[in-house]
């Protein structure tokens, strides 16, 4: 992550959602790592007043860890380029919890955003986030502003953290009293989803921080003194798992999950299953419901403890994201149905996996082993599954031969009826059958060329996993082929795909196998080798080293390409937003002309037929680049985080 | 003189009767060892110097080929009495790279081995090569493996696979029209066995169902404009097997040879590189990845046309959308720099294409 792409990607990224004094502390701590606060004085040249202002508000961000060892006294400050890499992912993150769970709870997790981590007191007297404020402006603009970049103006705001919150948003707040009708549930609906986590002391230090501390600890403790060498070394390492889980644990989800499912959720699925749209099978908590719906929903609800600090948990919308791909390879080949029992049990996995990957260094190809998910019995999937949903028509008959008398019968009775209701109760009743139709389903996801669950018995109950190494290698691998097939042709794709089935290949064994003429062939790998996709390995027959007396090798090492196009992105990224920035410069004057305070929101009644115009195309251009960043953001999500 | 010429005479005549005896009680193909040829009772008392000269002058008739078998033993095979005439023809030097020649059988063999296991001269080679071909005796073959080298075997022999380089070869270069056709035959029949086709009559109650779902919309314009196609659940059994596709191609005409079960292994294994098929228990069955529909769209499609129709490509990513991933000095671009985001000439162009009201 400390790569110099990314190094200058996340610089970008802190400069442009906080402006340029962020920016410039955070590059800093980037390129001399640890530093006091005296020694950041003297290389940003930053007055200290204003240095510990901003680093009050970068640590309420989270941007930068600090760390005071008892022994000296002084503090030291670094960068977390993973949470500002995570500024990028914002947009996305904020999307996802809109689809899942309404737009009141994407505008509550916004807000927690916005703030880096908020006690619930505190939120509780946000204007925005009453029920009735958000129809007014108030809180868009903060959304936007978290995504769009800012000038000095906005930068300074955020430096004072909480307060410049409030002194944006002053205007309109104030006069409501708070009316606590759906943040408190949204909360917990939040937190039960796991999406949000308790902010625990060990979160402002680093990873290496907490470990080394807790390592003195244990070491200083009365219960190691006895042990000596390996046996030291192994109780401390032990130890030291089990304190740094309990240090960094903030899990908010205890108590809030039934059964393995949010509580909640699974009442309102019998319910609104009818209403809702169940292409998405959206958990809406906002206002859309019915009010018998909301009441049973409220009437049990302790509301969150006040004291509570929050923050989003980032770890777990990973999970969550990288469910969403899953299921979108499902979509892309399977019948919509298919999907649909897959997205069920996507969820049910996901409510029970906190992250995505048990180390946290980047797996090497081949060297990582198996990880499954939770296994999900099938009963509970049949529960879940929207009793209307079609699972019989979507696939087809077994046996061809015989005409099917299922089908027959279907239309006969369609016929005479002219009316399916008989039908689907009839198969909604029989669950057992409706159990068989999701496992077929299920199993024609297990079978390729899909291969998205599998199959486990455990004690004569048959439960379905995910092997989510193998998932997340084919996505890998699946971005890696749509960059050879974009800039090589589909040709290269075939080769690249034979490499990596059978290794390392001679020339005349590869032509023999992809069926390619010499021509084309040597074309398409010398091209590739010096896009660096794939590399010749020379094994010499004798001690000369002639070229006849030697075999040339071709082989395609994923690791490797992985790591350069990983880079390439990094560095994609900064050019989007770089590009941007230049944009934004060509057209200041204008730009500054439009946030103006009277002007903005006001756009209509003050600038012109023109102006206009040109602000349109300046929001285009915008949210081109912005998205585009968002897509390349999909594939470091891909290739470093899942 | 009596004597010999008598002892001569018997030597042929006995000579003459051995190879008869051979003709008549072994396949063409047997190596005949000292036992065997004893064996058959025509030398007289197992005398081994008579059987000796017997076999030489079968061998000095060209009728016997005199070859090494296990254990550096003897060896004889006979050879038939029309190429042993053929043989009796030549000069001493053809028959040498003759026997060269026919001793590698259908792998043929390059000049230049011929050369040094003969020891002649280059120019005597030459001679003896032209003259051999113009007899029709030998032909030289080309072989896919070392399409430079000018190889050489008999003219009555078909060339082996590894000369030839299997059924996707033609005249040594493979041929890409022919793999085209029959692989596009393969997909589109394994194809149509791996989706099931809703029959007409069920169109109607399909669309009904899906009126609960979010997806009616999309169901009922394919039920109206196309056929609809399901897979199959998980414990189908009617997917292609091999044997089953060669022999649909075989019958189908569009080869002009038969393909052997391997030739077209190799296609569908390669089919599977594609991503179109998906071999399912190891290999024995294949399963289509696209319904016949798509299939039959796609190779409709002739292969210059726009890029951005092509939907079965794989979908893009960021890396492939944005100019600096097709860019080619991507690795020169510094911020302040030659090439820097700032005068970056391929943004420019994308912004003005991707971004709908540009001006």
């Amino acid at each position: 992550m400390a790569s110099q792409y990314a190094a200058e990607l996340c610089m970008l990224l802190v400069e442009d959602n906080f402006g340029e004094l962020f920016g410039r502390i955070f590059s800093t701590l980037h390129r001399y790592e640890r530093l006091t606060l005296q020694r950041l004085v003297g290389f940003t040249r930053i007055s200290e007043s204003r240095l510990r202002a901003a680093l009050v508000a970068m640590i309420q961000h989270h941007l930068v860890h600090h760390y005071t060892p008892l022994e000296e006294g002084v503090t030291y400050y670094n960068a977390n380029m993973q949470a500002a890499y995570y500024l990028a992912r914002s947009g996305k993150i904020l999307e996802f919890v809109e689809d899942r769970l309404g737009q009141y709870a994407a505008n509550v997790m916004s807000t927690i955003m916005y703030l880096g981590h908020a006690q619930v007191s505190h939120l509780e007297t946000l204007p925005e986030l009453q029920p009735d404020a958000i129809q007014t402006n108030g809180f868009r603009e903060g959304q936007e502003d978290l995504r769009e970049v800012d000038d000095d103006d906005n930068g300074e705001n955020r430096v004072n953290g909480m307060n410049g919150m409030n002194g944006v948003n002053g205007a309109n707040g104030g006069d409501h009293m708070p009316e606590q009708s759906s943040l408190h549930p949204t909360l917990k609906a939040l937190a039960a989803h796991g999406y949000i986590l308790r902010v625990r002391e060990g979160h402002f230090q680093s990873f290496a921080d907490n470990v080394l501390d807790i390592e003195r600890q244990i070491k200083a403790g009365d219960s190691v003194q006895s042990l000596k060498g390996k046996k030291l070394e192994e109780y401390v390492l032990e130890k030291t798992g089990d304190l740094l889980k309990e240090r960094l644990d903030g899990d908010l989800t205890r108590g809030l999950l039934i059964n393995g499912v949010p509580r909640g959720v699974k009442r309102r699925r019998l319910n609104g299953a009818l209403v809702e749209d169940t292409k998405r099978a959206r958990f809406d908590y906002d206002n859309d419901g019915e009010e018998d719906d909301e009441n049973e929903w409220f009437d049990d609800e302790v509301p969150m403890e006040s004291s509570l600090t929050v923050r989003v948990n980032y770890e777990k919308l990973d999970v969550a994201l990288r469910n969403r791909r899953f299921l979108d390879l499902a979509e892309r080949d399977a019948p919509p149905e298919t999907a649909q029992v897959y997205d069920f049990l996507l969820r049910r996995i996901e409510y029970q996996t906190t992250k995505c990957r048990d180390s946290a260094e980047i797996p090497r190809e081949g060297e990582e082993g198996e990880q499954y998910s939770v296994a999900i019995p099938l009963s509970s999937l049949s529960q879940d599954i929207d009793p209307y949903l079609d699972l019989v028509g979507s696939l087809g008959p077994t046996d061809v031969s015989s005409t099917n008398p299922r089908l027959g019968k279907r239309t006969f009775d369609e016929t005479v009826n002219g009316d399916d209701d008989t039908h689907l109760e009839e198969s909604a009743g029989s669950s057992g059958n409706r159990a068989y139709e999701i496992d077929q389903h299920l199993s024609l996801l297990a079978h390729p060329p899909y291969s998205l669950t599998s199959k486990r018995l455990s004690g004569g109950l048959i439960t379905w996993t995910i092997e989510f190494r193998h998932l997340a290698r084919k996505l890998r691998h699946l971005e890696l082929e749509r960059i050879v097939e974009a800039r090589y042709g589909d040709v290269a794709l075939r080769v690249i795909r034979v490499l990596q089935a059978k290794g390392k290949l001679d020339e005349k064994r590869l032509q023999e196998i992809s069926l390619l003429p010499f021509k084309d062939l040597r074309q398409v790998l010398a091209s590739m080798q010096t896009g660096g996709f794939v590399d010749l390995q020379e094994v010499p027959r004798d001690a000369q080293r002639q070229p006849s007396r030697t075999i040339f090798l071709w082989f395609f090492d994923p690791d490797r390409i992985r790591d350069s196009i990983l880079e390439d992105t990094y560095k994609s990224m900064s050019r989007c937003l770089q590009r941007l920035r230049f944009e934004r410069g060509r057209l200041k004057e204008f730009l500054d002309k439009t946030e103006r305070s009277d002007v903005k929101g006001n756009e209509e009644r003050y600038l012109s037929e023109g102006e206009l115009e040109r602000l349109r195309a300046w929001r285009a251009k915008e949210s081109l680049l912005l998205g585009e960043v968002a897509r390349l953001d999909d594939m470091v999500a891909v290739m470093r985080d899942y | 003189m009596a004597s010999a010429g008598t002892s001569g005479g018997s030597v042929t005549e006995l000579a003459s009767r051995l190879y008869d005896a051979c003709i008549s009680k072994f396949s063409a193909d047997h190596l005949f060892y000292q036992q065997d040829l004893l064996g058959l009772d025509i030398v007289p008392k197992s005398d081994l110097p008579l059987l000796l000269q017997c076999t030489q002058s079968l061998v000095d008739q060209k009728l016997f080929r005199l070859l090494q078998g296990k254990n550096d033993r003897l060896a004889w095979k006979i050879i038939p009495r029309e190429d042993a005439e053929k043989l009796q023809n030549l000069s001493p030097d053809e028959s040498l790279v003759y026997n060269v020649i026919h001793s590698t059988g259908r792998s043929g063999i390059w000049v230049r081995a011929i050369q040094s296991r003969t020891n002649l001269h280059k120019s005597i080679l030459d001679r003896c090569l032209k003259s051999l071909e113009g007899k029709n005796y030998i032909k030289s073959v080309h072989n896919v493996k070392f399409p430079s080298r000018k190889m050489y075997m008999l003219a009555g022999l078909a060339p082996s696979e590894d000369v030839t380089g299997g059924a996707w070869f033609t005249d040594g270069v493979l041929d890409e029209n022919f793999i085209n056709v029959v692989s596009g035959f393969i997909e589109f029949s394994v194809s149509k066995k791996s989706w099931y086709e809703v029959p007409a009559s069920d169109k109607a109650r399909n669309k009904r169902i899906k009126t609960t779902d979010g997806s009616a919309t999309v169901r009922s314009k394919d039920a109206a404009g196309q056929r609809e196609y399901l897979p199959y659940p998980p414990g189908y059994k009617g997917y292609p097997t091999v044997a089953a596709l060669t022999a649909a191609v075989n019958q189908s005409g569009i080869t002009p040879v038969r393909l052997g079960e391997d030739s077209v292994t190799q296609l569908l294994e390669m089919l599977c590189y594609d991503n179109k098929l998906v071999a399912l228990n190891n290999g024995e069955v294949y399963k289509s990845v696209k319904n016949p529909e798509q299939v039959k769209a796609r190779q409709a499609r002739k292969p210059d046309e726009d890029p951005s129709v092509v939907e079965d490509r794989l979908v893009r990513n960021g890396m492939t959308e944005v100019p600096c991933g097709q860019c080619p000095v991507f690795n020169l671009c510094v911020p302040g720099g030659a090439v820097s985001p700032e005068n970056c000439e391929y943004f420019e162009t994308w912004i003005h294409e991707k971004s709908p009201l540009s001006f």
